[in-house]
């Protein structure tokens, strides 16, 4: 069995990471948002 | 601290150096030393980018400006996804593809020998200095703290890491860097949450005092060009700066070119852009919470133990009447921080905010004696007086319980030892595949650029460490030397950027480079208040449009 794994599988692992990384990022920066608007006065 | 504590951060010295030592299996050869056979998973590679990143300055100087400053910081970081994005469908398969061992040896197969000269030289310059910066900056603080000769400081974090770098190459790096991830990660949340439960009232209530001393300001949206922190110069200067230091300084490159493939190189980038933001939220944030601790707690007037001693020797009485005034109004801080959450509790919105509006007057008076302290201090020192590195450790010594302080200790060296640890393999693969074996040795047998490979370690090793002494005790040193890296960023990012026209010509790269060198130059000294973010964003222009016209030029018939 070879360690590299197959290119379709790759690309999917690729474009899997891809959206979570965009996601998360969508989420963290909505967080910081809403404490700012939510306790600075 | 406890002797629980040292026993702590012995444990972890030994279990580092021993897992480093035992990763030289495999490192016969120099693919094997410097790359790890590109055989490395890229969960591995992307803790590793992550562990070289953050440095224990991170952990110690950002937790200090979480709690002075608040979270605006966090903006810094806004154009790293999209930079990790950019590199994962650019620069990262032509560099994986090339199967170069460094960012530079690709330069001269697309343009010449003098380009990737100049610019690997460039790099081992500015990461040459600044990884001595790297050690001193926790060594100054670690020596102020405990009281250890500075020697000391430099050596603890030095040897051990110049060691497992040397005999275990970039697989010690990288497995090491892995652990200490996790090690530092742990010790974060293990100091939020020990923060949450001693804080005397609930987090609701905390965060409401914070966003009423203006520590929760994220985003500031303003289009300041002297200002370091904002939305702007995050996501523009920012995105120009991670994709020229991920993209182009070997330091990184070469974490993930030890990848299986060029899509497990790409998928660690990303993984170090998922965790980044929210990673540097929780140090920062951490920080936001040990400034509410501190609305409850007395702190120091001066955080810097040394700083304070020397102020209080010099001038007693000036010191003594600040610090009366300053114990005043931090107990008027306090009673009115305990007004916020008996009003909030209670749910009297009109009392809550009566209420605010006197703990931000009193939190305005409680500055404004630290300010003139600093600025006492700084008038008896001659040095810059500020304190913001030593908040944290001051929380840490005085208010974790036995433990956990060596816990926190133990993660700060794990920073400090996993960026210098990828610097020193990535300026002796420099050395020996850009000069050594370029200009020196063309042809030699691989066990003679294996050792020459640790040699150069060791001598990069013991250069980092005389730099962090100097850096020390010269103090403005570390902003020089960060100005100075400043210079070549861009210019070396724009460098790259012209590798992938297929228009641009060798020498219109060579002269594009020192072009955006000087026109970083001119501007750094002309006009000294644009913020350093935008240096990088400058000099990468620069690069690509002299680079392209001399292009053109040469290309065109005469």
């Amino acid at each position: 069995m070879s360690d590299t794994p197959a290119p379709d599988h790759a690309s999917r692992l690729f474009r899997r990471t891809l959206l979570s990384v965009m996601a998360m990022q969508v989420a963290t920066l909505l967080l910081l948002w809403l404490l700012q608007i939510r306790y600075t006065r | 601290m406890h002797a629980l504590d040292w026993l702590i951060v012995a444990v972890y010295l030994v279990y580092v150096l021993v897992d480093g030592v035992r990763r030289a299996k495999g490192t016969r050869e120099i693919e094997g030393y410097f790359l790890a056979n590109r055989s490395l998973p890229w969960w591995a590679v992307g803790l590793s980018v992550m562990a070289t990143q953050l440095s224990a300055i991170t952990l110690i100087g950002t937790t200090g400006q979480g709690a002075t400053d608040g979270l605006r910081f966090v903006q810094f970081y806004f154009g790293l996804p999209l930079a990790m994005v950019i590199l994962g469908v650019t620069l990262v398969p032509f560099l994986h593809g090339a199967r170069v061992f460094t960012a530079y040896e690709y330069l001269e197969r697309r343009f010449d020998a003098r380009t990737r000269s100049l610019t690997s030289f460039l790099f081992l310059v500015a990461r040459g200095m600044s990884c001595g910066t790297i050690i001193a900056a926790p060594a100054v603080v670690f020596s102020a703290i405990f009281g250890w000769s500075l020697l000391w400081g430099v050596a603890l974090m030095g040897m051990p890491t110049v060691i497992y770098t040397m005999i275990g190459g970039v697989q010690a790096v990288t497995w090491v860097d892995v652990k200490q991830m996790a090690l530092i990660v742990f010790a974060l949340i293990a100091v939020m949450v020990t923060l949450l439960m001693q804080l005397p009232v609930a987090p609701d209530h905390a965060l409401a005092l914070a966003g009423a001393a203006g520590r929760l300001r994220a985003f500031d949206f303003s289009f300041d060009l002297t200002n370091d922190f904002t939305f702007w110069s995050g996501l523009v200067g920012g995105t120009f700066l991670m994709l020229s230091y991920f993209g182009t300084d070997q330091s990184q490159v070469q974490r993930y070119i030890t990848a299986k493939s060029v899509d497990q190189a790409r998928s660690s980038l990303l993984m170090s852009a998922y965790w980044k933001i929210p990673l540097q939220a929780l140090v920062l944030l951490t920080g936001v919470l040990v400034f509410v601790f501190f609305v409850f707690q007395r702190p120091p007037l001066l955080f810097n133990p040394a700083a304070e001693q020397a102020v209080r020797a010099a001038e007693p009485a000036m010191y003594g009447v600040l610090d009366e005034r300053y114990g005043v109004a931090l107990r008027e801080r306090e009673t009115a921080a305990r007004a916020v959450a008996v009003a909030r509790v209670r749910g009297d919105r009109e009392a809550a905010a009566a209420s605010l509006a006197a703990f931000r007057a009193r939190e305005a008076d409680v500055s404004a004696a630290r300010e003139e302290a600093l600025g006492l201090a700084r008038r008896v020192t001659g040095t810059s007086a500020q304190d913001v590195n030593y908040v944290m450790p001051y929380f840490v010594l005085h208010f974790l319980p036995v433990g956990l302080i060596g816990i926190f200790v133990a993660a700060v060296l794990a920073a400090a030892m996993s960026s210098i640890a990828a610097e020193l393999n990535s300026l002796a693969t420099v050395t020996v595949i850009d000069f050594y074996r370029r200009w020196v040795r063309p042809e030699a047998p691989d066990a003679h650029y294996l050792l020459v490979s640790k040699a150069a370690t060791g001598f990069w090793g013991l250069f980092a460490c005389v730099v962090a002494t100097f850096a020390a005790t010269l103090g403005s040193l570390i902003v020089v030397v960060n100005r100075f890296g400043s210079f070549f960023y861009g210019s070396i990012l724009g460098v790259f950027l012209l590798a992938m026209i297929p228009r641009a010509r060798a020498t219109g790269a060579f002269f594009g480079l020192i072009a955006g060198m000087a026109a970083v130059g001119v501007v750094n000294f002309g006009a000294p208040s644009v913020s350093w973010l935008w240096h990088n964003v400058i000099g990468a222009v620069t690069v690509v449009a002299v680079g392209m016209t001399l292009s053109a030029r040469q290309a065109s018939p005469q």
